[in-house]
């Protein structure tokens, strides 16, 4: 379920307009993340600092990372929107940590069936 | 014009009056050390090093981390050097060195000799008892002397 998000975040992702953290916080707000808008935008541009240093090495860790962070009432569901969202907006060429993720989950899936 | 002036006169001694009576009312300025302050006591006893704790508040305060990077990268590399040195000797310190150090720091305002160069060279770790609280919570899951987590920008 939280891998669909991701596919959905991805292919919903708007254009870019003036305003990076703008249209970021709206994304958000549409998957009904809140919070400070600022806040927020420096999440996502750290998430993707992470994953460019090698800190945090999959998209897994990236969201466990995320979890940490966010509000506690955030749902799994939201934070890996969230870091879909942030990847798609603030560091695009990231997208195959997260095709990664959404591939490991696909095949845990088909081995448990 | 004639009725606006001891209308000011009149609000201006009543600001003076306020000003007076607020001043008599204020603590005196305190300089000393304190348990928590400038240093908070859970910098004081930790015995994680400073990269461990580096680490745990990369993870655990990431905006506040972050902005500490970002001040440090805009410093020359001398200072930051100066920096990371200087905070490897509070780290060597036993609590009670520490707690002398923050004594120090908080009765003479030019003690410590790097804060002249960068002001805000220590925050991270000192400056916010919140931040100090959440990593310290975890700094010992995360590996000792480990320089990486300095290279960050």
């Amino acid at each position: 379920m939280a891998f669909g998000a991701v596919t959905a975040a991805i292919l919903l992702a708007p254009g870019a307009h003036a305003d990076v953290d703008t249209d970021f916080a709206n994304q958000l707000h549409g998957y009904g993340i809140y919070g400070q808008r600022d806040y927020n935008a420096w999440m996502g541009k750290i998430t993707c600092e992470r994953l460019a240093t090698h800190v945090d090495t999959t998209a897994f860790q990236s969201a466990t990372f995320l979890r940490g962070n966010l509000d506690r009432t955030t749902s799994t569901q939201q934070v890996w929107q969230f870091l879909a969202t942030a990847v798609q907006t603030y560091c695009p060429e990231q997208t195959p940590a997260l095709r990664a993720a959404a591939d490991s989950s696909h095949t845990t899936t088909k081995e448990q069936r | 014009m004639t009725t606006r002036l001891p209308l000011m006169q009149c609000c201006a001694m009543t600001v003076a009056a306020l000003i007076a009576t607020a001043m008599s009312g204020a603590a005196p300025a305190s300089a000393d050390a304190t348990d928590e302050f400038p240093i908070p006591h859970r910098m004081i006893v930790t015995t994680c090093d400073a990269e461990q704790y580096l680490a745990a508040a990369r993870d655990t305060s990431p905006v506040y981390f972050e902005r500490y990077m970002i001040d440090k990268s805009n410093r020359p590399a001398y200072i930051q050097q100066m920096a990371e040195d200087r905070i490897h000797w509070f780290f060597s310190l036993d609590p009670a060195g520490r707690r002398q150090y923050s004594e120090d720091t908080a009765t003479d305002v030019y003690y410590e000799q790097v804060a002249t160069h960068w002001g805000n060279w220590a925050k991270v770790f000192f400056n916010n008892k919140g931040v100090v609280a959440k990593a310290t919570d975890v700094c010992t899951n995360y590996p000792r002397g480990d320089m990486s987590v300095w290279d960050w920008r």
